[in-house]
């Protein structure tokens, strides 16, 4: 009899995925079920992936998406691509890329990518500004760069600063051994908090004011307490305490550009690209060359960040530097509070970044969103009107314990919900030791119920930098008889927006083809020049190869090119303006 | 029926034998092609199964095999990676086929002498060797082709015109003599002129000397994409030796987008951090760096006294105008008890301030170099090899050898092998040149006198106050050695251009083929009728002429290198216990002495090594029993190196029953480990 019923089992089993599928079949030819997602909850990997599968049965036209690769953990790497195919391929366009999550531990990017891909899709069709992005623009979204440490964070005891790194064993302390001696979760509370210890000259001493928070002592005073660092115990005997945790690199000092190996960048690995996962970016970012503008999703701090990562670069040639300048500093009134600022001048030096790869090797404009920032009192850190008191609490290094605005805002705002209580607790090397503090969503990531609004300005940001892409037009289109059947040609191509169709670095360094102007049809280009001054008819002649010429510099951005050409023909012809980042224009002119 | 397959059978075997017979693995004197390298690595790891085995690297971009050999005996018993190892690399430029050769008449001669040759034998106890002996087979392979031209790049294609176009526009061999040489032709804007010392060779006019530009140089072949350039976008290929990542030249689309972006370069890569046993490269390439010094970056003295930007000179209450050395702002760190208890390390200050890349070899490791190279340079003149220090090319932005030094940190030594011999003539013997200076060793230099060093300053044009005492006494002190002086001079702006150097750059080539091969280096100008360009007339020197010599000249420097090169594996550190105490000092209480020594001739890490990170210290792991306590001392002690004969002494405080015993391990990733047992009575 049981053996029927396990027959039955597995005969079931055997037909219902196929009825399941018929079923959904027959869903597709009804109209799409509408899709809603929310944004008050972080997605782990597999929640991102039916997120993302669901959006492209609704959205199958304007959206596919695919893996670009797998993780080291063997997870899907996910790239998104937008574009609406009636107004053509999405290669002929000029293409805006995101990237969230590189850093294992700052998650919300993520969030923010999937936002940004979801507000596309829904408001397409609803309102002109996501329309005329399509009409023209194409858009590539990686929502999350590193889905090990994501999930990693999501769901195994750790603090707000780990994992950084990606999952590839790594031995950090060059014993031989990889990643043996990472924190450990003690009290078994799901999160890695600190360790404290009773000690008569301490540093630390428990504030009379609040008993969960702990002041430094003053020169002199007697203190109650040290600090022991994060959770965790000697798990490979070698005196020392989660000296060798998971991971132990970083993925963007991985780029291969200004590159320096670990010596110099710590975190840089052994060579450029050596992990699965920057590879797969790389391989993706460069499979399509169209790519003109793009967004990097980090935390925290609240900056809008662009290159040069380090002083060596020089600065941004100035004609670039107006590009950004113009955006970022749109961008400070679209996140207020967020800084618009050079990353090795007002942050710290970074060789070996995906910002400066992407700007100095490939060409596209690049920043780099450092999201949310502490706001304790509710209050952006920079408005925080402070009296002298403050002062002396904002210079005071109050270590892993937090500051006392920042307990207070764990108390009152969330409620407790990220802090742990001082509990004791018997520790092997340490003896009788006390454990608590702010858990891993306590800092660095949002509240959640800010999460909403750091993913909607975000995205904001990245549509409004994805619109300044060029916007190539022909103007003033002159054709005029010569004789012997020659014609002449003299047209204009204007540019509507800041960002021109190469970047002034990509002319200099030669780093992409240059855009070309080609004649299609039956018409023979027997000479072409740059008309420098239409009103003095001064040229410069371009140099002509099979129908089509350089335009050496492309269009610059709020600019023009005034183009003469002299073509023999008769009929209908075509001249076509390809530019490989600022898209491919093209116009009919009849010779007569 | 069945007789007929026997006779097949017979004939298959017959042949087997031949093939057997014949490949005695003796160095049979002639160029492998990359099919032929493959079949001599497997039929030598066939021939020795116990002593070797061949892996895959990699393939080349062109989806060509890169091999690699792995030499060690008694694997059974310690794996091939838990041991000290040597990697030797052969032919990264393509056209280097002599260093192939050496990589294989070195893999010979390591597998035949195991079990004959004491030395031998012990190595390959003990210890394990990497050969990889050809790593651009893409270039290679277009020296055994129907039409020869010097290739260095693999074949990746690339867009080197940037018009969006990819190796549209690659060389032809017009004339059909299956080389690809020159084409001059007059032209109104031609800057070269025929040589009048040698109508064969071209020279570029000198105006001031009211020489006229008559001739276009170019190399032979059409202009395939019409647009007025020939040959600009041929096939490939991505320069391998100057992919690696230090020091690498960006927005050169011959070396790559980025370092590393190569398939050959990162099997490399990804096969010597895989296998950081690794404790010594040794490279055939046109580099020699041990007759010529020179590094790839700008020679800085005294790159390890550094100047504290001045944010963080005031937070440590140091002089931002003074330089200081890394272990003096280590020392203030560590008194100022920054870093919350993490050791601080030199490597840690550097990244902390900073300091960007090494670009010159550590003055800590500058002796190894100095040394071998008085050995190296005896060892050639011995061999009549010494023509090699004239032409010696140091080492190259992005090569293989600064990556091994620099950034994998171990002691790299590459050699040539062969240049070009130059002609016979009564040189000023006397005369000092900065290419002499390059190959000199400091004790040489300081040898030459004031006077000479004097006139020679004069000569190049040095500042007056840059006097020869200075200089002596800079070299003395060690500030500056000959290959950085030779650097500078190059430098300087006032050279004389003496007599000497009207001589054709080219001339010394010309008469290595004809007195040496009989005409036979060089193709005589013949008129062609071009397409585009008109009459031309095509002809020059043939390819390879510089790096591939006839093989059998081989034999000598081949003979000579890959000894030398096992006298080099012969000198790798080794760690030795010279001496355990256990002292009582009280009931069940044992103070533990240790003496650790370095054996080997080099030191157990380069101080490149230690800087980059990836040579580790040494650690010293106390293994206690259950019932036995550490009473005073760290479970784990770790010592940063031992220089050949140091020695180090290791204490602990154990509580142990008496009789007991107390074990010590050693472990290091570039040393094979030892470990010691300690008998407490």
């Amino acid at each position: 009899m049981k053996k029927k019923i396990l027959y039955a089992a597995i005969l079931m089993s055997l037909i219902l995925p196929t009825c399941f599928s018929f079923i959904a079949e027959a869903q597709d030819q009804k109209p799409k079920p509408e899709v809603k997602l929310t944004f008050d909850h972080f997605y782990d990997h597999a929640e991102l992936t039916r997120a993302l599968k669901m959006l492209q049965q609704a959205y199958p036209e304007l959206m596919t998406v695919q893996s670009i690769g797998k993780s080291y953990q063997g997870r899907d790497i996910w790239a998104v691509i937008i574009n609406n195919p009636k107004t053509g391929p999405a290669d002929k366009k000029p293409g805006f890329y995101i990237d969230g999550n590189i850093h294992g531990n700052e998650i919300q990017g993520t969030e923010v990518a999937l936002y940004t891909i979801y507000y596309l899709l829904k408001n397409f069709g609803q309102l002109d500004f996501v329309n005329r992005l399509l009409q023209d623009r194409s858009f590539y979204i990686v929502p999350t760069m590193n889905p090990d440490s994501r999930d990693y964070f999501l769901h195994l005891a750790s603090d707000s600063n780990s994992p950084r790194s990606g999952l590839v064993p790594y031995d950090d302390d060059r014993d031989g051994l990889f990643d043996e001696d990472g924190a450990d979760d003690l009290d078994g509370d799901g999160s890695i908090t600190f360790m404290r210890k009773k000690d008569p000259y301490g540093n630390y001493k428990v504030s009379p004011d609040n008993p969960m928070v702990m002041i430094p002592c003053k020169p002199g005073e007697k203190g109650e307490y040290i600090f022991l660092g994060s959770e965790g115990i000697d798990n490979d005997g070698d005196g020392l305490i989660n000296e060798d945790g998971p991971g132990g690199y970083d993925m963007n000092r991985n780029f291969g550009y200004n590159w320096q190996p670990n010596y110099v960048q710590r975190g840089a690995g052994d060579y450029p690209f050596c992990w699965p996962e920057t590879k797969a970016v790389r391989d993706f970012i460069m499979a399509h060359p169209n790519i003109m503008g793009a967004q990097s999703f980090h935390n925290y701090g609240g900056m809008i960040l662009r290159g040069p990562g380090a002083k060596n670069l020089g600065e941004v040639l100035p004609q670039d530097r107006q590009v950004y300048d113009y955006i970022g500093k749109q961008g400070e009134k679209i996140l207020p509070g967020y800084r618009y600022i050079t990353i090795y001048k007002d942050m710290y030096t970074v060789y070996g970044g995906s910002i400066d790869f992407f700007y100095n090797l490939l060409g596209i404009f690049t920043f780099s969103n450092e999201l949310d920032f502490d706001q304790y009192a509710g209050l952006p850190a920079s408005e925080k009107k402070s009296s002298e008191e403050d002062d002396e609490q904002v210079n005071r290094w109050f270590g892993p314990g937090g500051s006392p605005d920042e307990i207070l805002y764990h108390q009152l705002v969330l409620m407790g919900e990220q802090l742990v209580e001082w509990k004791p607790y018997h520790h092997p090397l340490y003896g009788e030791i006390e454990i608590g503090g702010v858990k891993k969503f306590g800092r660095r990531v949002p509240a959640l119920f800010r999460l909403p609004e750091t993913c909607h300005r975000n995205a904001a940001f990245c549509l409004y930098h994805a619109d300044q892409l060029p916007r190539l037009a022909f103007e003033e289109v002159r054709v005029s008889k010569l004789e012997n059947g020659l014609y002449q040609i003299d047209l204009r191509i204007i540019n509507k927006q800041v960002t021109p169709s190469i970047s002034a670095l990509a002319v200099q360094r030669k780093l992409h083809r240059p855009d070309k102007l080609i004649v299609e049809g039956k018409g023979k280009l027997i000479s072409a020049g740059f008309l420098t001054d239409r009103y003095r008819n001064l040229t410069q002649p371009a140099k002509i190869r099979d129908n089509y010429f350089f335009v050496e510099n492309g269009v610059p951005g709020f600019g023009q090119v005034n183009l003469r050409l002299i073509v023999e023909g008769s009929g209908e012809l075509k001249v076509v303006y390809d530019s490989l980042k600022g898209g491919v224009i093209e116009r009919k002119i009849a010779l007569k | 029926m069945r007789r007929k397959i026997l006779i097949v059978l017979l004939s298959f075997s017959l042949i087997l034998f031949l093939l057997l017979v014949q490949n005695s693995f003796s160095i049979e004197l002639k160029y492998h092609s990359p099919a032929e390298v493959s079949n001599f690595l497997k039929d030598i790891s066939n021939k020795y199964p116990s002593l070797c085995s061949l892996s895959l690297l990699g393939k080349s971009s062109g989806g060509q095999k890169i091999f690699c050999l792995e030499i060690a005996a008694g694997r059974d018993k310690v794996a091939a990676e838990k041991r000290q190892a040597i990697l030797v690399t052969a032919n990264v430029e393509g056209l280097h086929l002599p260093g192939t050769e050496a990589a294989l008449a070195l893999a010979e001669k390591l597998l035949s002498g195991y079990g004959k040759d004491k030395s031998l034998t012990d190595l390959l106890d003990r210890k394990t060797v990497y050969i990889v002996p050809l790593l651009n087979p893409d270039a290679a392979a277009i020296y055994f082709s129907s039409v020869k031209y010097e290739k260095s790049s693999n074949d990746h294609p690339v867009d080197e015109d940037n018009d969006g176009l990819i190796d549209e526009d690659g060389p032809e061999d017009l004339n059909k003599d299956g080389l690809i040489t020159m084409m001059r032709v007059k032209s109104p804007d031609g800057r070269w002129i025929i040589d009048p010392k040698d109508p064969r060779l071209m020279k570029l006019a000198d105006s001031k000397k009211g020489e006229k530009g008559e001739y276009q140089l170019y190399t032979e072949g059409l202009d395939n994409d019409g647009d007025g350039l020939y040959n600009e976008d041929g096939p490939g290929g991505v320069e391998l030796n100057r992919n690696f990542p230090h020091d690498f030249e960006y927005f050169n689309k011959s070396v790559g987008l980025y370092p590393v972006s190569e398939p050959e370069t990162e099997a490399l890569l990804k096969f010597m951090f895989d296998h950081k046993n690794i404790a010594l490269v040794i490279n055939f390439s046109t580099e020699n760096n041990l007759l010529n010094l020179q590094q790839t970056g700008q020679a800085r003295v005294g790159s390890d006294r550094v100047r504290v930007p001045r944010q963080f000179a005031t937070f440590l209450g140091l002089d931002p105008d003074t330089e200081y050395s890394l272990k003096e702002i280590m020392d203030i760190l560590k008194s100022m008890n920054i870093g919350g208890g993490m050791e601080i390390d030199e490597s840690m200050v550097a990244t902390f301030l900073g300091l960007g890349p090494a670009v010159t070899i550590d003055r800590q490791d500058m002796p190894i170099y100095e040394e071998l190279q008085k050995e190296y340079k005896d060892g050639l003149k011995e061999a009549k090899l010494d023509f090699l220090e004239k032409r010696a090319k140091g080492v190259g932005k992005g090569s293989l050898v600064a990556f091994c030094y620099y950034q994998y940190g171990v002691p790299v030594f590459s050699f040539d092998l062969w240049q070009v011999p130059e002609p016979k003539k009564d040189e000023k013997k006397e005369a000092l040149t900065p290419d002499k200076l390059k190959s000199m060793t400091s004790e040489e230099f300081l040898a030459l006198g004031e006077e000479k060093i004097a006139a020679f300053l004069k000569d190049q044009g040095a500042p007056p106050n840059f006097s020869a005492s200075l200089l002596i006494n800079m070299v003395k002190s060690g500030q500056v050695t000959p290959a950085k002086m030779a650097e500078m001079m190059e430098k300087m702006p006032g050279r004389k251009s003496g007599a000497d150097r009207e001589e054709n750059p080219e001339a010394y080539l010309l008469a290595y083929s004809d007195n040496i091969l009989k005409g036979q280096g060089f193709v005589p100008w013949k008129p062609f009728k071009h397409p585009t360009l008109g009459e031309v007339e095509i002809g020059g020197f043939v390819p390879y002429l510089k790096y591939v010599p006839p093989a059998a000249e081989l034999e000598s420097t081949i003979r000579f290198h890959t000894d030398f090169c096992l006298k080099l594996m012969f000198r790798l550190a080794e760690l030795r216990v010279k001496e355990v105490k256990a002292e009582k000092i009280g009931p069940d209480l044992y103070k533990i002495k240790v003496y650790l020594t370095n054996d080997g001739w080099l030191p157990t890490s380069t101080a490149q090594g230690r800087r980059a990170l990836t040579a580790y210290p040494i650690r010293a792991r106390l293994k206690l029993d259950k019932g036995q306590n550490l009473i005073a001392g760290r479970p784990m002690e770790i010592i940063p190196f031992l220089g050949s004969g140091d020695v180090r002494q290791l204490e602990w405080v154990v509580q142990a029953r008496k009789n007991s015993r107390i074990k010590v391990e050693f472990w290091s990733n570039k040393l094979n480990p030892i470990e010691t047992v300690i008998a407490l009575d």
